[in-house]
């Protein structure tokens, strides 16, 4: 998902956004996936199944056409606080 | 500052890691692999269909060989149906080519249809159809593009390009 995210970065997830509220198109989560292991991904839309349609912030990062769609039970949670890593000083 | 105590515990205490980029956007796609597993699933079914049984021996070898030739059938139905989702899920842009999804979901739906049964016209639907897939390709690269037919068996009309 560059430039959003970048190497080094810190994100705080939280790990029961359901007890606040539905996911939903925009949000950011971290999922597991079989083939890509652990990934961050914007959600696209929400599937009438509560799948998620996701995709990055940069053009060339895979979508859900390839990396199919996400489900719910595959989501450890919800981005709610993006720690940028600082940029060096030369 | 707060970097730098998440950065420490890090180190410390091996945070999980999560990737956002996942792939390397190397930006190298090519309908060719499609074109020539799609050929093959035409091959296969020729092969099927001029398959003979005969005696005990003559059943194991045919089962045998049947075996073989719908395995190959369907392994690159599913390989030719991969490489399109790829090109089309990664290169291919929605809102610059829109025509293309009718056409992906046309060649997913006839992959589906050669792998479930042996009928050659589905085969050479989905070889045609994946052929108009790679005009499209070589068209948004601007290269021109040639038919002619395969050099080897079942030397049917392919989509070259002109480089």
């Amino acid at each position: 998902m560059s430039p959003e995210y970048q190497e080094g970065d810190f994100v705080v997830i939280m790990k029961s956004p359901f007890l606040f509220r539905q996911l939903s198109r925009g949000d950011i989560i971290v999922f597991n996936h079989d083939n890509y292991g652990t990934l961050i991904k914007i959600i696209e839309s929400v599937l009438p199944g509560g799948e998620f349609f996701v995709r990055g912030t940069q053009e060339n990062s895979l979508n859900s056409r390839r990396l199919g769609y996400i489900p719910r039970s595959a989501v450890k949670g919800k981005v709610i606080w993006h720690i940028r890593k600082p940029k060096s000083r030369l | 500052m707060f970097y730098k105590i998440l950065d420490s515990l890090d180190k410390k205490y091996n945070i999980e890691h999560a990737q956002a980029h996942c792939d390397v956007p190397c930006g190298i796609y090519d309908p060719a692999p499609a074109q020539i597993a799609a050929l093959t699933v035409v091959r296969m079914m020729d092969l099927m269909a001029g398959l003979q049984g005969g005696d005990d021996k003559g059943k194991t070898d045919y089962h045998n060989s049947m075996s073989r030739y719908i395995a190959v059938k369907e392994e690159h139905a599913e390989k030719a149906k991969h490489e399109i989702r790829v090109i089309w899920g990664d290169y291919f842009k929605k809102d610059k080519h829109p025509n293309v999804d009718d056409l992906v979901q046309k060649i997913m739906q006839l992959g589906s249809k050669c792998r479930q049964t042996a009928d050659r016209e589905s085969g050479l639907a989905f070889v045609e159809a994946i052929n108009e897939f790679a005009s499209i390709f070589w068209e948004t690269k601007g290269v021109a593009t040639k038919r002619a037919k395969a050099p080897y068996a079942p030397a049917l009309e392919m989509v070259y390009p002109n480089l």
